[in-house]
């Protein structure tokens, strides 16, 4: 794969939101215990990145860059209205369980501080390729964050009751939720370092079979 | 100091602790890691994010008054976002008058302390708490004060520790990051028993 396409992929995994960059991670901690929670921000949080990041891209670049922040917070609140409205009719529960934490999703860092820091230093099919990548590595951690913590502290996958021994009540918790996540970043970190390791072992052998 | 004001103090603490933004709600935990690079860094951060928090929710009492429960509950987070926008506009135009080093070295970051999950909660977790209560601005504006001592603490706490959490004696996998939120994990949870 060459080096374009590499950076357009990187969010997904080699500079995923959650894990690498620790953006986004305070609806993991508190919300990502259950599935639904999880489907529900995913929703969200996907709808109102993707349309506020691309809305925002047509902002004129000559505004000032403090002025051209609050613009975007304004664009992420104003998308914020419809997306809330549509998550209404289909997860009701879930937005006033997750009560303040709904709406803070417009604020995120990948629209108050990304699309300035790399999103618009793009160009614009290639900040797309890049963003949706950026929005499913999110999505991706919420999702195995709360399969794995509504198992482990309910014993339940989606509501469904699973034949589960292992249970530590603890991890729906605030503070099973930063246990949790420091877990697995510490695991993606290895997993990362592994991966780069076997690259560099095989372009090692290429450059020794190729001289 | 007398037991009885000793035990006080401590009783107050840990009710502070019990509120924090980030050990009990999880809020700018992001920012808190982006700023804890440096001490120069977390010390402003925090202040930004204090006055944001207490003045924001000075404002927020107002919009709170006006859209109410109803239809335009919805549009609250538009609200808070232009206060908040318009008080970061007379920050940096502060900032611009009285240093214009000053004002060129922080513009291009202090939008991270302005626009996040910490200070926009603490507007939300204030209003939440007050909601269907005949309240003061006075309790609006001491409600955020808090919010943002509670950041103010939880910086304090990570400081303390954060050349332990990045030293050689950490495995490399968890060095840094991940040491940090583990270890704002156990705080949490001495908070949640102490709670």
């Amino acid at each position: 794969m060459n080096k374009n396409k590499k950076k357009t992929f990187e969010g997904l995994f080699s500079d995923n939101t959650v894990l690498y960059s620790f953006m986004v991670i305070s609806p993991v901690i508190m919300c990502g215990n259950t599935v639904k929670n999880a489907l529900a921000l995913i929703y969200a949080f996907s709808a109102i990145t993707f349309i506020s990041v691309i809305v925002s891209s047509f902002v004129p670049k000559s505004i000032p860059y403090s002025v051209k922040i609050i613009i975007y917070a304004v664009i992420s609140a104003l998308v914020y209205i419809p997306v809330k409205m549509t998550a209404q009719e289909y997860f009701s529960e879930v937005v006033a369980r997750t009560g303040i934490y709904f709406p803070l999703i417009a604020v995120n860092s990948l629209i108050t501080v990304q699309t300035e820091a790399k999103f618009f230093r793009m160009p614009k099919i290639k900040m797309i390729g890049s963003l949706v990548c950026h929005i499913l590595g999110f999505d991706a951690v919420m999702l195995v964050t709360a399969f794995i913590r509504e198992l482990v502290s309910y014993g339940t996958v989606n509501n469904r009751v699973m034949d589960s021994d292992f249970m530590i009540s603890g991890s729906g918790t605030v503070f099973g939720g930063f246990i949790f996540l420091g877990l697995l970043s510490g695991l993606y970190r290895k997993i990362s370092s592994l991966s780069e390791n076997e690259q560099v072992n095989d372009r090692g052998e290429e450059n020794v079979s190729g001289n | 100091m007398t037991g009885v004001k000793k035990m006080f103090l401590v009783t107050e603490f840990i009710a502070l602790l019990g509120t924090n933004l980030i050990l009990m709600q999880a809020l700018g935990t992001s920012t808190l890691f982006i700023a804890c690079n440096s001490k120069k860094n977390l010390v402003f951060t925090a202040s930004v994010i204090t006055f944001f928090t207490t003045f924001g929710s000075a404002v927020s009492y107002f919009i709170d008054r006006f859209a109410g429960n109803g239809k335009l509950s919805d549009f609250r987070l538009l609200f808070y976002i232009l206060a908040t926008g318009f008080l970061y506009v007379f920050l940096l135009s502060v900032f611009y008058f009285v240093s214009r080093n000053l004002f060129e070295k922080i513009r291009k970051y202090i939008h991270i302390s302005v626009f996040n999950c910490a200070v926009m909660g603490t507007l939300f977790t204030v209003s939440e708490k007050y909601s269907g209560y005949s309240v003061s601005l006075s309790e609006y504006v001491l409600g955020g004060f808090q919010a943002g001592a509670g950041f103010i603490i939880a910086s304090l706490i990570l400081t303390s520790a954060y050349r332990s959490l990045n030293s050689a004696k950490v495995p490399v996998s968890f060095r840094g990051f991940p040491a940090m939120l583990i270890y704002l994990g156990i705080i949490s949870m001495a908070v949640y028993a102490l709670k």
